[in-house]
């Protein structure tokens, strides 16, 4: 049945005929041969005749031949003295912790020869792990790249006029005492500062001088669910959520695996619920509404598209369902929320609803709805509380307003408020009403351009620091590497101002031995430092903040900042204390909510996968790494529901709004949104299951201060960030903005999403059924194919033009979840790191060239299939088809493939190679040999899968790839892994499967003289998931889980029918609703 | 710069003359007056520099100038103790700030014209010394090249053919003239030597031919071993003889001296102690040159045998900033860049520790004799044809290697009677060494 389903991965794709024609061979990009040979008209003009340039061409050939036959004399420069700890050639790893303000992640660091190269997580930690393994997300994966950044500051600058001038750090440290000592009024502006010694050096700063403040400002604020929880239960503070133990999750418009509060967490929970087996035949429900078409609501088994404005009604119909006291004026959605407020009465205790607003009053009433569920203390922790998010919005904007008044010096700390604070804020504006400005930004950026001193602050990885983000849980983040700039703590900097000359290192050792809970120091902190997170029983804890000197200038006000102060308040409390202490009555909550009106056309401002809140819009391993959904690399643009697109008349659409999709990939039109006053002009994207009337735009985009290549990418729509007087908050739902076509403006983008169109496209790619399927027969939509011989119907399996191979020692392969894959693309970056991918940039993207060795395919597919029209019989034959190929623009369903080399038994490329550059291996590997290839191509041509990338340029040594390519420069290239080749001009690479993680596990094994353990032996792909969908191992070790995976009834392979025989299966996707088909 | 040292015995005989030829006429000059420099090193260049570093004793370059006078300098040299003890002050100074160290008393050993001369010599700075200033520069010695000799031979013979040829043309064209003159008949106008060579190719079509085709087959094979050769730094000259790349090295190390087998004089030292990694990583290493300083801190410049053992010595010191006055690693420290022998391309992964600990393979294996080396030679060809080759032959050190005791069965299975090797469990796929 399942076979029937079309799948598609973009519109064009769909519909156009000649795109199809295009798309048949891996290479179907027109050839831009005189853009290399230049001017035309000069080519035609010239005498060189053909035999002619076969004499250059001989000549040269050579020439190159003679060149080559002396091997240059190579120098090799051991240590003077080795450090104890590397020996050359050999990883070390350490346990540190990445923290930006916005994503937390305890990580271990791989160095090789004192060069971090790789991050993975530290499985130790409850909030990256469980203890055996981890997951991490593509941003945090990328942060290795960052601190080879060589835009990045190299010393302490002075401003003087409009210039830059070098300061050396005694200087500023000279000129600065002075100046802050002379000061009415001090504003430390920071984003969340989760460690406890930072705090720490900050109070000792603001003990030194007078009026100083300190003010909590995240670019995405979570200010809503802090008042929400200080109204509901007294106390502002985040808890944390346990979506394992929910069976039933409803979102509301939260995109919680990938971007919510600590989506890597979440992300691991919710793929637990996801996996379903021979023992496990369960798993959860999730519901969600959503405006624009999230990676959290494609994963959702019903998925109910709504205005942003409505959101609020949602709740609280959802309340009033339930038994609430509120209700909403006017019912949206009624019959779905129906629907979902009786899966929820079922699922008492066991269920969790959570919102992505900002708005205090839609989390009074979620917080209610929970309460209501009797989620808190089963699906919600508030015992462990999210201590990573306490950015105070309205402590903001107070601050804001007396720039100039009570407050004179701003010193920023890991924040760009000039780039992300709400248009109606002003900042840029304010700050020139400061006297003195101070920013320990690592860049000359947008906020720190405008400031009178930069002091840069170490990279995190060289970088000494503590942290505290969950209750009860610290941990330690180490530097792998010593500062490659001459750069310092910032820490060390207030510090120096307050007079301690102690360095930081130093001054964490002796805030923890001072709160240590044994005697033997040295030992608990050398243990604590190795492991990177240390859990303590809760006596501890609050001793050790009460041990903490606090903040000495902190207004009342700013309660959040003292969370981690408080003692949390029993789980046997929270009925008691319900709905009693708050600012904000669950009543003037549904007033609020009540008052939002909804114009033509809404704003949601959401964050990408890839970019998150913009901190590191300078990584291109992130610029590069194709959006989950949109598949659009390098570029922020307008999302809208193809109908919109069609009432707005651009792309000179009238009546069919899929005449020229093919061309949009190349080219997409220009609109121009007014949203709070602010006008941004960026091109259209067509998205399905957009909510009408609404339109999306992703922050991070629009930087000044790094490079052309990346200052040219993308607009800024933090400006565009409202400010909700009666909930003092920051606004990214903007309920009322205009959207204007501007003519024939256009702008090219990159995107992936229709590269490498797989033979057979858009039939039995994916195996789907539903969990009611599923639990009556482990094999529901997934049958085996079979194939019409002489001898009758024979199962594809049996018939076959090659003989098997002998797989005697190790049958190495991989299984990949389609049901807890989440799509979050943290592989792709991995893989990247790994394998030394090349960069190529958004010119290369648009022509096919993206080099990533993974990409996840994400289909939509139609929701009706022949056998569901067939029973109805209400139409004729043509008419079915005409309706099963429609795709459903409104709300299609949508699964996420990841696709590498499929390693292939039988692999058609190694038969067409003509010097045998590609052949097998006895473990079952698809070997790439880029010595031996000449880049013939034929191998990529014919790859049913078209996964082989073909390197066009030197893509390391080329000028052209100067600004993206991290491998350009000799900093940059400091993180390529060493035990894989760089490949160059002219050679065909894919995916090894990361034989070089093989080899090394396979010899470990053999050195202890034992089989390798199943698990030991990770790909990049498969360490870095966050939900484990990706399972690596030896099929020939019985016990192995992908042994258990390869024997179950969801395994299938891609395009079985061919008989190619693959490494890589799948397991089906099982959806949890009653049609695996329609979405809603 | 070709870094080859082939050398023919001709050469060398030549090179052997001429150094002895060299010698003679410094030997004979150095009757004539006393030599300072020979002095220097024989007597002196043990614990003082010619430059302004400090050895044992100060270094000496300006020493003249420093002294009270040369009546001075003679005094000290000849008994410092006896100086000292008549109350000079400058004595006593120079005696505390080396460390109260007594220098040897030369007594008559020396005259006044020697002592004259060594200070003359050292005062100047001595020579451009290798005290470890040029380390990081250093580069491969040239080695005579004596390929382009030959080339200069073939060369020689061919022209000295040529002029054969066309002095027996003249002869012949003039014959001819005198025959004609004397038969009475005309001159016959001679042809133009190339219009003649044609002439006599076209009348000598098969010899022409023949000539070709030997040439062509020359060329061809003479082509594929040239072929062959390329990038290959060691050649096979007899079987189990290899003649290969041997660089000289910034510090001229002897593997020999310090591996090599006591009976020969050597130190027996195993490599591992030097070459650590083998066992825990893909590269054996260039070990630290701090490791030398585990012996060279005792074995110092004052033990060593040879004037050229001590400005090796002193060449550790420079790299690890020892003071040998202090005792300390006080002085800055100057990595040393040594020129790499044994190179495999990028595109090769290849692990020290899969074929010594798992394969239990000699190090010799794969780089020769060096116990005997007193320079590193690559006495290998390390080419992929070479290392399959082994693959093909050399068994699998399976015995009480639990990884392999269930492969084993199935191997034996398969295999019967046969040795396992290499290649059988897979030992020349492309990605164990190439990814």
């Amino acid at each position: 049945m399942a076979n029937e389903t079309k799948y598609w991965k973009g519109i064009a794709q769909l519909n156009d005929e000649k795109f199809v024609e295009k798309h048949q061979s891996e290479f179907a990009e027109y050839i831009p041969v005189e853009e290399f040979i230049g001017d035309s008209a000069k080519m035609e003009s010239s005498s060189t005749n053909r035999r002619d340039f076969l004499k250059f061409l001989g000549f040269s050939t050579v020439a190159a031949t003679l060149a080559a036959c002396e091997t240059p004399v190579m120098k090799t420069m051991p240590y003077v003295q080795r450090p104890e700890e590397i020996i050359p050639g050999v990883a070390n790893w350490y346990a540190s912790t990445f923290f930006d303000g916005h994503d937390y992640a305890s990580v271990l660091v791989k160095t090789r020869e004192g060069r971090p190269i790789k991050i993975e997580a530290n499985p130790l930690s409850k909030i990256t792990g469980d203890g055996k393994r981890g997951g991490l997300n593509a941003r945090v994966q990328s942060s290795v790249l960052s601190l080879y950044d060589s835009t990045r500051l190299q010393g302490a600058k002075m401003k003087n006029g409009s210039a830059w001038v070098s300061k050396s750090w005694q200087d500023a440290d000279a000129a600065l005492g002075p100046k802050f000592a002379q000061s009415k009024g001090i504003a430390i502006i920071s984003s969340t500062i989760a460690s406890p010694s930072t705090k720490a050096a900050i109070a000792e700063f603001a003990a030194k001088y007078k009026n100083v403040r300190h003010v909590t400002y995240d670019a995405i604020s979570y200010s809503g669910i802090l008042k929400a929880n200080n109204s509901t239960f007294g106390s502002a503070f985040i808890p944390t959520y346990n979506f394992d133990k929910a069976d039933v999750i409803v979102s509301l418009g939260c995109d919680f695996l990938v971007n919510w509060l600590s989506p890597v967490e979440h992300a691991r929970q919710y793929g637990l619920t996801r996996k379903v087996g021979t023992d496990k035949k369960a798993m959860s429900k999730h519901y969600q509404f959503e405006s624009i078409l999230s990676v959290t609501g494609s994963n959702a088994d019903e998925r109910f598209p709504v205005k942003p404005s409505q959101l609020g009604a949602v709740a609280l119909g959802i309340l009033s369902g339930l038994g609430g006291s509120a209700s909403a004026s006017a019912a949206v959605m009624t019959k779905e929320v129906g629907k979902v407020v009786d899966a929820l009465k079922n699922a008492k205790g066991k269920a969790l609803v959570v919102s992505g607003s900002n708005d205090p009053a839609i989390q009074v009433v979620v917080n209610e709805i929970n309460r209501t569920l009797g989620s808190y203390g089963t699906t919600i922790n508030t015992d462990i509380k999210d201590l990573t998010h306490q950015g105070d919005d309205s402590a903001f904007k107070k601050a804001v307003d007396d720039f100039g008044t009570a407050i004179d010096t701003v010193i920023f700390y890991n924040t760009n408020p000039v780039y992300s604070a709400p248009g109606a804020l002003k900042f840029a504006d304010a700050m020139k009403k400061l006297s003195l400005r101070v920013s320990f930004a690592s860049h000359t950026d947008e906020t720190a351009s405008a400031c009178d001193w930069i002091l840069p602050d170490h990279h995190y990885l060289e970088a000494w620091n503590d942290y505290y983000p969950r209750t009860r849980q610290f941990s330690l983040q180490q530097p792998a590497i010593r500062p490659l700039f001459d750069t310092r703590h910032a820490q060390e900097s207030f510090l120096t101002w307050a007079g301690n000359n102690s360095d930081y290192h130093s001054y964490i050792q002796k805030m923890w031995k001072m709160n240590a809970p044994v005697m033997d120091f040295t030992s608990y902190w050398n243990n604590s430092v190795r492991d990177g997170v240390v859990d303590m029983p809760m006596a501890v804890v609050v001793d050790k903040q009460d041990a903490n000197p606090k903040p000495a200038a902190k207004p009342a006000a700013d309660s959040t900042a003292n969370v981690n102060a408080q003692t949390p308040p029993p789980n046997a409390m929270l009925d008691a204390v319900a709905f009693t202490g708050g600012t904000l009555s669950l009543s003037d909550a549904a007033s609020q909510i009540n008052a939002i009106k909804g114009g033509t056309y809404e704003l949601s401002i959401y964050q990408k996968t890839s970019m998150g809140s913009g901190n590191q819009s300078q990584n291109p391993w992130l610029q590069e790494m194709p959006d989950p959904i949109t598949k659009i690399t390098w570029d922020n643009y307008v999302t809208m529901n193809p109908s919109d697109v069609q009432a707005l008349k651009l792309f000179g659409v009238e009546d069919d709004i899929l005449v020229r999709f093919d061309e949009l990939e190349d080219a997409l039109d220009i609109v121009e949104v007014t949203a709070n006053g602010v006008k941004t002009k960026l091109p259209v994207w067509f998205q399905p299951g957009q909510t009408k009337g609404t339109i999306g735009i992703a922050v991070g985009y629009g930087r000044t201060g790094f490079n052309e290549v990346i200052d040219a990418v993308g607009k800024n729509i933090y400006p565009s960030v409202g400010w909700n007087e009666a909930g003092g908050t920051m606004e990214y739902n903007v309920y009322n903005v205009s959207v204007a076509a501007t003519g024939d403006e256009q702008h090219e983008i990159a995107s992936t999403q229709v590269h490498g169109t797989i033979m057979g496209r858009n039939e039995d790619l994916l195996r789907e059924t539903t969990l009611t399927n599923y639990s009556k027969d482990e094999r529901a939509g997934n049958p085996k194919p079979t194939m019409e011989t002489y001898a009758g119907e024979k199962d594809v399996e049996d018939v076959n033009l090659w003989n098997s191979f002998e797989r005697p020692n190790h049958k190495w392969a991989l299984a990949i979840d389609l049901n807890s894959c989440i799509g979050c693309g943290a592989c792709v970056v991995s893989c990247n790191a790994e394998n030394n991918v090349a960069v190529v940039g958004k010119d290369q993207v648009r022509r096919s060239r993206e080099m990533h060795w993974i990409r996840i395919d994400r289909y939509y597919s139609s929701d009706t299939v022949k056998e569901v029209e067939e029973d109805k019989g209400d139409m004729g034959t043509k008419e079915m088809y005409r309706k099963m190929e429609s795709p459903t623009f409104d709300n299609p369903k949508v699964v996420f493939q990841p696709l590498m080399c499929q390693h292939c038994n039988h692999a058609p490329c190694e038969t067409v190679c003509p010097v045998l550059a590609t052949n097998h291996s006895s473990e079952g590997l698809n070997q790439m040999v880029y010595n031996r290839c000449v880049g013939t191509r034929y191998c990529a041509n014919n790859c049913p899968f078209k996964v082989r990338r073909f390197n066009w340029f030197n893509y390391v040594e080329y000028d052209k790839f100067k600004d993206i390519n991290p491998a350009q420069d000799l900093l940059g290239r400091m993180v390529l892994n060493p035990d894989v080749v760089v490949r160059s001009r002219g050679v065909m690479e894919k995916c090894s499967m990361c034989v070089q993680r093989i080899q090394a596990g396979k010899l470990d094994a053999k050195k202890a003289s034992r089989r390798p353990i199943d698990g030991e032996i990770q790909t990049a792909c498969s360490q870095s998931c966050p939900t484990n969908a990706i399972i690596f191992g030896d099929l020939n070790d019985d016990k192995s889980e992908v042994s258990a995976w390869y024997n179950s009834g969801r395994k299938f392979e891609m395009l079985e029918e061919l008989g190619v025989r693959p490494s890589v299966f799948y397991l089906t996707k099982v959806w949890n609703r009653e049609d695996e088909n329609a979405h809603v | 710069m070709k870094s080859h040292q082939w050398q023919n015995a001709q050469s060398r005989r030549f090179v052997v003359l001429f150094t002895l030829a060299i010698s003679l006429f410094f030997s004979i000059s150095a009757f004539a007056a006393p030599d300072g420099k020979a002095l220097f090193k024989s007597k002196c260049g043990s614990c003082h520099y010619t430059n302004d570093q400090v050895l044992t004793g100060p270094g000496l370059q300006g020493v003249l100038g420093r002294v009270p006078s040369p009546e001075w300098a003679r005094a000290w040299v000849h008994d410092n103790n006896k100086l000292r003890a008549s109350g000079d002050a400058y004595a006593a100074s120079i005696f505390a700030k080396f460390g109260g160290k007594t220098m040897t008393v030369f007594g008559t050993d020396l005259t006044d014209e020697e002592i004259d001369a060594i200070l003359a010599y050292a005062d100047k700075g001595g020579d451009p010394k290798p005290t470890g200033q040029n380390l990081a520069t250093a580069t491969t010695t040239a080695a005579t090249d004596n390929s382009g000799d030959n080339l200069f031979i073939i060369v020689i013979i061919l022209v000295v053919l040529i002029g054969i040829i066309a002095i027996l043309r003249y002869t012949k064209i003039n014959l001819r003239n005198a025959l004609a003159e004397k038969e009475g008949r005309a001159e016959e106008p001679a042809l133009p030597f190339l219009e003649a060579s044609k002439d006599w190719m076209n009348n000598n079509k098969r010899k022409v031919a023949l000539m070709g085709f030997l040439l062509f087959c020359c060329l061809i094979v003479k082509g594929w071993y040239a072929l062959k050769g390329i990038g290959v730094y060691a050649e096979e000259v007899h079987p189990d003889e290899w003649v290969g790349y041997h660089p000289s090295q910034p510090i001229n190390f002897s593997h020999k001296i310090h591996a090599g087998d006591v009976a020969n004089g050597g130190n027996g030292i195993q490599c591992q102690y030097c070459h650590s990694g083998v066992d825990h990583s893909k590269t054996a290493g260039i070990p630290p040159v701090m490791v030398c300083m585990n012996c060279h801190k005792v074995i110092s410049q004052n033990q060593a045998g040879t004037d050229e053992s001590k400005t090796e010595i002193a060449k550790i010191y420079y790299a690890t900033g020892w003071d040998p006055v202090t005792k300390t690693f006080s002085l800055p420290q100057h990595p040393v860049q040594w020129n790499k022998v044994h190179v495999l391309p990028d595109h090769v992964f290849f692990s020290h520790q899969q074929h010594v600990v798992v394969g239990k393979q000699q190090c010799e294996t794969c780089h020769g004799d060096v116990k005997s080396m007193t320079t590193v030679e690559q006495q290998r060809p390390l080419t992929m044809g070479w290392c399959i080759n082994c693959h093909r032959t050399t068994p699998v050190a399976m015995d009480g290697n639990g990884y392999y005791t269930a492969l084993h069965e199935k191997m034996k299975e398969k295999y019967k009677d046969q040795t396992i090797t290499v290649s059988m469990v897979g030992g020349i796929e492309c990605s164990r060494c190439h990814y």
